[in-house]
């Protein structure tokens, strides 16, 4: 087991080199450079050229754009469904407990991948963009989150447990924010956030891989904008033939890594004591 | 307490509207893009006889033409004709050629997963794999996708097209399914948990000390919640097809699906969403009817006279 402090120190260190690479994103790629062609991290630091001369460290900064926001987005609304979902099974309403599974049924019985595809074939060409895709990945999570945080609600006592925390004179407040979210939702929630959030990012990266390998544009940005796909599909190459771009390929993997350890991280720091 | 039936009802109404809400979802999203939808299929500036084109793909009478027409043909077998793809072409060709592809690659995708919650209920695979499963499934499904791609060009070269190269797709195919983005992890150790949980109950307690192994009393008990993480289980294999098919190029119906969304094929999309709709409407109903069986059969409390009969037999 991680200890807490640690836990807290490298998710906080991986979310904010995330935000830092989002936040100091080019608009656009530099010019291209022959003389500078697939050069290693070593020759071209911090993490060397693509075919073209640029610098990998504008395709880290300009994916981390596209992700960063949407998936912060994503991971905040299903924290708060899940939210939602435990304070309802403390309500000990049947009715609500019933809309609450019905809800679930729904928009939990398809594959998520076919439903997204769908809703990726409402945006217009002219203005794509991963939030949209980010809140319906969000909104077929949360049932999951709504049902692990009733779960615990109910181990709590739901209903229950209110009553006998307003009988010690306890403020609706106190009782619902203080002891039940925070107290025990907390580690419920945070992670299912921390996992969509990380999800997300997954998600991104495989519709526009899919994307560049059928010479399309992704649904998740407009042209002009690299994604950490783009790195994998630079270095993809490396692993089958005699190109020299596994760095990218290390590159792409590397902030996977990031976006892993920081959603493993920010969960294990908010477990329960 | 809530009543029993509840909870297999949602699940049955919701098998039963499914193949049906889905089409009518995307043909509803049809008339909702700008401009006219035949002229997806027939743009005017650079083909001529939109209006009978539209005529004849029954694009002229609104959605509910549109949509009635397509579900009753598709009831006969009939699921249109591909709009870019394979413009004209029969998509019921296309989904013959791809739904075996894709039905063997998650039959096999699920080998590993249903292995695994039989080593974890059964107690064969002990809880210290859990960690290491736990982290290759970290892994997402599209980074070792092209993993295993790299395997089979290596190895196959020109020939990974071949039957041997195909096969080798396929079984990558179902090893990234089985394993990436916490697939077999989750079969596990959600398995685990399960029994553990369960072999809390008293009744296995006493079925312990009747010298009786615990699995065949807890099995029935526990069916219902199994039948619920088998149908999640398939559910993510399904949505991993799309990324599995297209990275390691399986003509499946995920890749199906992914082609006929890029080129804003709707009658492609309409025909493999509804394929995939069907298939989750019929996990559901699995699930339902599992729990109405034990519900019925397993936990049915003993009728007044057959208790009371019991009773008196006892007594006498």
């Amino acid at each position: 087991m991680i200890p807490r402090k640690l836990a807290i120190a490298l998710g906080v260190a991986c979310l904010l080199v995330l935000i830092g690479l989002g936040v100091f994103a080019p608009a656009h790629l530099s010019e291209f450079d022959s003389d500078r062609v697939y050069l290693g991290a070593l020759d071209a630091p911090p993490f060397g050229t693509d075919q073209r001369g640029r610098p990998l460290l504008e395709y880290a900064q300009q994916g981390a754009s596209v992700v960063l926001f949407p998936s912060l987005f994503a991971g905040m609304v299903v924290g708060g469904m899940g939210v939602v979902g435990g304070l309802l099974r403390c309500v000990g309403s049947a009715r609500v407990d019933t809309a609450v599974q019905a809800f679930g049924e729904i928009v939990g019985s398809l594959p998520r991948m076919v439903v997204i595809l769908v809703v990726a074939l409402l945006i217009p060409a002219g203005s794509r963009g991963l939030l949209p895709l980010a809140f319906a990945w969000a909104v077929l999570a949360s049932p999951g989150a709504m049902d692990e945080a009733a779960s615990v609600a109910e181990r709590l006592g739901g209903a229950r447990f209110v009553e006998a925390l307003r009988a010690h004179g306890f403020s609706w407040s106190r009782v619902f924010l203080y002891h039940i979210v925070l107290l025990n939702l907390r580690p419920v929630v945070v992670r299912q956030a921390a996992e969509t959030a990380m999800q997300v990012t997954f998600l991104e990266i495989a519709l526009s891989y899919l994307a560049a390998q059928e010479n399309q544009s992704s649904f998740t940005h407009a042209d002009n904008v690299k994604s950490w796909a783009d790195l994998l599909e630079i270095g993809y190459p490396s692993l089958v033939l005699d190109v020299p771009t596994g760095h990218a390929l290390a590159l792409g993997l590397g902030l996977v890594a990031v976006v892993t350890v920081m959603s493993l991280m920010l969960a294990s720091a908010a477990r329960a004591r | 307490m809530k009543a029993w039936w509840l909870r297999p009802m949602v699940r049955l109404v919701a098998a039963l509207l499914l193949p049906f809400s889905v089409p009518a979802i995307i043909t509803l999203m049809i008339w909702a893009l700008p401009g006219d939808p035949a002229e997806i299929i027939c743009p005017p500036e650079i083909c001529q006889g939109t209006e009978v084109l539209a005529a004849r793909w029954n694009l002229d009478g609104g959605p509910w033409k549109f949509f009635s027409a397509w579900i009753s043909g598709a009831m006969q077998g009939d699921f249109g004709k591909s709009w870019r793809l394979d413009q004209g072409g029969s998509v019921y060709d296309l989904l013959a050629e791809s739904v075996p592809t894709t039905t063997a690659l998650i039959l096999a995708g699920l080998l590993p997963l249903l292995l695994g919650a039989i080593g974890a209920a059964t107690g064969l695979i002990p809880r210290r794999v859990d960690p290491v499963a736990s982290a290759v499934g970290l892994v997402p499904a599209v980074v070792f996708a092209l993993l295993c791609a790299a395997i089979v060009e290596l190895n196959y070269g020109a020939q990974s097209f071949d039957t041997e190269g195909s096969l080798a797709r396929l079984a990558f195919g179902a090893l990234v399914l089985g394993f990436a983005d916490g697939a077999f992890a989750g079969a596990t150790t959600g398995v685990r948990a399960l029994f553990r949980t369960e072999r809390k109950q008293r009744y296995v307690g006493v079925a312990l000390l009747r010298g009786e192994r615990p699995l065949p009393n807890m099995l029935p008990n526990v069916t219902p919640a199994l039948a619920g993480q088998l149908r999640a289980r398939v559910l993510h294999l399904l949505s991993g097809t799309v990324v599995v098919e297209v990275v390691l190029r399986i003509n499946g119906i995920g890749d199906l699906l992914w082609s006929g969304t890029l080129l804003q094929d709707f009658g492609v999309v309409l025909a493999a969403a509804t394929a995939f709709a069907t298939l989750s409407a019929a996990l559901l109903f699995i699930q339902a009817v599992t729990e109405i069986l034990v519900a019925l059969v397993v936990r049915r409390a003993p009728t007044l006279p057959a208790a009371v009969a019991v009773a008196e037999r006892a007594a006498g």
